[in-house]
């Protein structure tokens, strides 16, 4: 029997029997485990098996229980078990018998036997323990790395909940999360790229058992701890103030776990980049970075340079397939019909002449490979694209949103814990001191119910400052009709251009029909002498569905505290006049906000001082760490101080993660088009099989290979993205410029908006170049594990 | 020491799963500056021992000395590096590179050893000339015929000098007439720069008209 034919033999008899007992000995345990109630627990270790840490963790596991489990309360069925074992191990012993190699063959020894074996087959390895530690060790250390960088960078923010002192006594730098964290991510990802690259070169291969054996082992654990303590109290009580920096940073996605997965995930591919880089440079023996060569192969073989592809391709992507498709079909016939008139006439005198132009226009068809290599790179451009104009839209409503909010409120609210502020101007004079506020104003703040003439709402009622409210919102420029805060320091002036006649009539009478004057504020017609009421201001929505005018009647009613009337105890409440109507084109500020005077707001609900003082900051991205400087200025408890982001936390949250998953699966057409590239350059390997056993004849090694056809997958990665930025970044500009009108009755603002972001666009264009890089890997190995003889034999 | 020395060289191949050995524990040496023809029935294994001395199939066992070094002891790069310095190749086929020039083809081992691209192109061109070719210097592979090719790859295989040059049926496309241009190019190549060359050939007439004879029978080597 020839040796290729030596196989295993199966005896199928053997092996289902051999099954129906396994089957048998694992119902036998499963009965066991039912009577012995220990599904969760078998179910979890076996759980912990998949991610081969089982073992390792059922031995820890045993050792900890052994002294605990002595008066062991559930009685184990230890005949049912034992049999169940004994059965399994049987069955799985009668399937193995039944699996058997084939006798080897009674031939003699080969005539080589006893030659020296060829050296290069004889010393080569298959396992290399230092690779799995550079892997291993790289990705546990890059992850290491990112969580002691995002504490050291960040940790000397005070915290803003509890007494600050106390806990800055770590030291750390102070710089904003999200650029503590870019620069730990950075950081984490050159480490796991360099332990790549050095595992790599030190195997000279790409050492997938190794990668895999280290990324299971040592990567994954910490993700897996960070996830648990989201569910395991004990593990966030020892761990939870450790990694404080850590969570917070992940919790400003909104889903904490999502994060840590990412950011692994981010880990792993910059470790799989190392390792590709470092097999690509020193694979076949030496580090050789070089590329001179390599890409003037590269150029030539996919020649994506080319004006015509680059064009056609942009216009497709900016104008859509059918427009310039039909253009160049038309322009291509014209062209077409001309060049042959032209060769016939040619033809009538000078046929010879005429047989070589016509062959001049036959060697213009392009080839397959040519089509393919102009729809990976419309491909990967449609990616990036659509990435740059989607998240940018999105960047867009996100900052409009910002600025809506920001206006309305303020960047950062110091309070205390329990109680007013009745000291508050002192408070204020202290917080003064802190560098980088910018503006304060008190306020108190409550929940009411407000009644009109016609209808009721409840509202939001804060008492403002009018002098100092301006300095930290934008409340004094949303008012309508050039109206002023400081009115409401006069009401008695507030009816001076207020209605004419009796301000008990209902708003919008029949009367005032016709005549050319605003809806809401009017300000025409004459004064007269109503009661004088405390001014309000209110929101246009609230106007609205209130049907109320500047200087109408409200009623403000407090469910909060009660007055003796007549009839016992009824509800707090006091008359207010409108003295003006804001519009901030939020919808949910314009229907619930109302503002009143600070002294008519403690008045009302019996507040000494303030609840408390709203600041403005420079830099709101700086907020959170000015309101810990705020707090430890004050001196910590009892007063504490939230940032805008924590107060509208899940809200931006959900925005950002609402980004996060668009990006995503945004993603996933640059993926298809990375499917592309894989075929694109799978079609190039096979097309230049020849090439490529004549490239090595000539002296090109393995590493040189793999980088032309990395560099060829490269380029069009890199026209693409450039392509989609270019295309992108114009959707963009028109869009600004000219503007898509959006219903008003379902936005809150009239145009699409659109906010270029340089960190998100570079991105797109990175990942996408990025993703058709390890695209291009396994083509260009398959590249390089063409056999020289193999292309070279006479055909 | 002999320029090139085979000791011990077995190597099969498989057809539908035979294994048919080619090479059974071939030995020979090949001194510098020698003229050698080596012929044998078609599937004899003639092409799988040229490939073997010019590194570019591995024995399954035995070694191969090249000025005293066991050219397959050494990893992949300085094989491949070993190959572009000291070795010529000569096919059947002209196996050019379709996409570059006749120039850019003779200077491609030197460009592929990071040689300055225009020293690279002087010399190259210089050969062109000395084949004959000085004229079709800037055709592509597609539009010379094969005649010219097969220059082409010789000046290709000449660019850095080596001091091994195999040609595996160098004529076995040619006609006749084509062919013996050929062969007085090897033969002028072996004389004027003092090149080692082993001429694969079915061409009777071609092997012996060089100086020493090899035949490639029944797994062995025999001086013809």
């Amino acid at each position: 029997m020839h040796p290729a034919e030596r196989q295993t033999v199966h005896r199928w008899s053997f092996i289902w029997t051999g099954a129906l007992v396994a089957l048998v000995g694992f119902i036998l345990l499963g009965m066991a485990i039912s009577a012995s109630e220990a599904w969760a627990e078998v179910s979890a270790g076996l759980g912990l098996s998949l991610v081969a840490w089982g073992g390792v963790l059922q031995v820890l596991n045993g050792a900890l229980l052994a002294p605990a489990g002595t008066g062991g309360t559930a009685q184990l069925p230890t005949g049912l078990l034992l049999g169940g074992v004994l059965v399994w191990l049987a069955g799985w012993g009668l399937i193995a018998s039944g699996i058997r190699r084939a006798p080897a063959p009674a031939e003699g020894l080969s005539p080589a036997a006893g030659a020296s074996l060829y050296p290069r087959l004889a010393r080569y390895r298959d396992f290399y323990w230092s690779t799995l530690g550079a892997y291993g060790g790289g990705m546990l250390l890059a992850e290491l790395v990112l969580i002691l960088l995002q504490t050291v960078l960040s940790s000397g923010v005070p915290s803003t909940d509890l007494s600050a002192p106390a806990q800055n006594a770590g030291g750390g730098l102070s710089l904003p999360p999200t650029l503590a964290f870019a620069l730990a991510l950075i950081a984490a990802s050159a480490v796991a790229f360099v332990s790549g690259f050095i595992g790599a070169s030190r195997a000279q291969r790409l050492s997938l058992p190794e990668a895999t054996i280290g990324v299971l082992y040592l990567g994954l654990p910490i993700p897996i701890v960070l996830t648990l303590m989201e569910r395991v109290p004990a593990l966030q009580l020892a761990l939870g103030y450790r990694l404080r920096e850590v969570t917070y940073v992940a919790g400003l996605l909104g889903r904490p776990e999502l994060a840590y997965w990412l950011v692994f995930t981010g880990l792993v591919l910059a470790l799989v980049l190392g390792i590709n880089t470092g097999f690509i440079a020193a694979g076949s023996g030496r580090v050789d970075l070089k590329l001179g060569f390599e890409l003037f192969v590269a150029r030539r073989h996919v020649m994506v340079f080319r004006p015509s592809l680059l064009l056609g391709t942009l216009a497709v992507l900016m104008f859509g397939i059918i427009p310039p498709l039909l253009i160049y079909f038309i322009i291509r016939s014209a062209e077409a019909a001309v060049e042959r008139t032209r060769i016939r006439s040619l033809g009538l005198s000078d046929p010879l002449a005429a047989a070589s132009d016509l062959n001049r226009l036959k060697l213009r068809e392009q080839s397959p490979t040519m089509m393919m290599t102009a729809l990976s790179v419309g491909g990967v451009g449609v990616g990036v694209m659509a990435l740059i104009i989607v998240l940018s839209v999105m960047s867009g409503f996100e900052a409009d949103l910002q600025q809506k909010i920001l206006g309305t409120n303020a960047h950062a609210v110091v309070s205390r814990y329990a109680g007013e502020l009745p000291d508050y101007p002192k408070v204020m004079e202290s917080i003064r001191r802190v560098p980088g506020v910018v503006g304060q104003t008190p306020f108190i703040i409550n929940q009411v119910m407000i009644a009109s003439e016609g209808n009721v709402d409840g509202v939001i009622i804060k008492g403002i400052d009018p002098a100092t409210v301006g300095s930290v919102t934008d409340l004094p420029e949303y008012l309508l009709g050039g109206n002023k805060l400081e009115i409401l320091y006069t009401p008695e002036k507030i009816l001076g251009h207020g209605l004419p006649g009796d301000d008990e009539a209902p708003a919008g009478g029949s009367g005032q029909e016709g005549v050319e004057e605003d809806d809401i504020i009017r300000r025409s017609g004459k004064a007269s002498k109503p009661a004088v009421l405390p001014g309000i201001v209110i929101g246009r929505e609230l106007a609205a569905s209130l049907r109320v005018v500047v200087g109408d009647r409200l009623n403000v009613v407090s469910p909060l505290g009660t007055e003796l009337g007549p009839s016992g105890p009824i509800p707090k409440s006091r008359a207010f006049r409108v003295a003006g109507i804001f519009y901030s084109g939020m919808y949910e500020y314009d229907s619930k906000f109302v503002y009143i005077l600070l002294k008519e707001a403690q008045d009302f609900f019996d507040v000494e001082g303030a609840s408390g003082i709203e600041l403005k900051v420079a830099d709101i991205d700086d907020a959170r760490r000015i309101a810990g400087q705020v707090v430890k200025v004050l001196g910590g408890y009892p007063y504490r101080a939230r940032d805008w982001g924590e107060m509208n936390k899940n809200l931006f949250s959900a925005l950002r993660l609402e980004k996060l998953v668009m990006g995503i699966i945004l993603s996933i057409i640059i993926v298809v088009a990375a499917g592309l590239i894989v075929a694109t350059v799978i079609m190039l390997v096979l097309e230049k099989r020849k090439e490529i056993s004549v490239l090595k004849a000539l002296g090109v090694p393995d590493g040189g290979i793999v980088k032309i056809f990395l560099a060829e997958g490269l380029q069009i990665g890199v026209a693409g993205g450039l392509l989609g930025l270019f295309s992108g970044l114009s959707w963009c500009y028109f869009i600004e410029k000219v503007g898509i009108k959006l219903d008003p009755e379902v936005y809150y603002i009239p145009a699409l908006p659109v906010r270029v972001e340089f960190v998100q666009t570079a991105l797109a264009v990175v990942i996408a170049v990025l993703v058709t890089y390890l695209a291009s890997i396994y083509p260009a190995l398959k590249a390089s594990s063409v056999e020289p003889v193999e292309g070279l034999k006479a055909e | 020491m002999a320029l090139l020395s085979i000791r011990n060289v077995f190597k099969s191949y498989f057809l539908h799963g035979k294994r048919i050995d080619v090479l059974r524990g071939v030995s020979l040496d090949i001194e510098r500056g020698e003229l050698v023809s080596l012929v044998g029935a078609s599937g004899a294994g003639k092409s799988t021992f040229l490939h073997v001395l010019g590194t570019l199939d591995a024995p399954a066992a035995g070694e191969v000395f090249f000025d005293g070094r066991a050219v397959f002891s050494m990893n992949d790069a300085e094989i491949a590096e070993f190959r572009n310095k000291t070795i010529g190749f000569v096919f059947q086929s002209h196996y050019l590179l379709p996409e570059f020039t006749a120039l850019e083809n003779v200077a491609m081992p030197a460009l592929i050893q990071r040689q300055d691209r225009t020293g690279a192109y002087t010399y190259a061109r210089e050969l062109l000339e000395r084949v004959g070719l000085g004229h079709r210097v800037d055709h592509r592979p597609g539009e010379l015929s094969g005649g010219e090719a097969q220059r082409v790859a010789l000046a290709r295989s000449l660019v850095l000098k080596p001091a091994l040059l195999l040609a595996d049926e160098p004529t076995g496309n040619l006609d006749p007439a084509t062919g013996e241009g050929i062969h007085q190019l090897l033969r002028d190549v072996n004389r004027d720069l003092g090149i080692t060359a082993v001429v694969v050939t079915h061409n009777e007439t071609l092997a012996r008209s060089m100086p020493r004879r090899l035949r490639l029978a029944a797994g062995g080597v025999t001086e013809a």
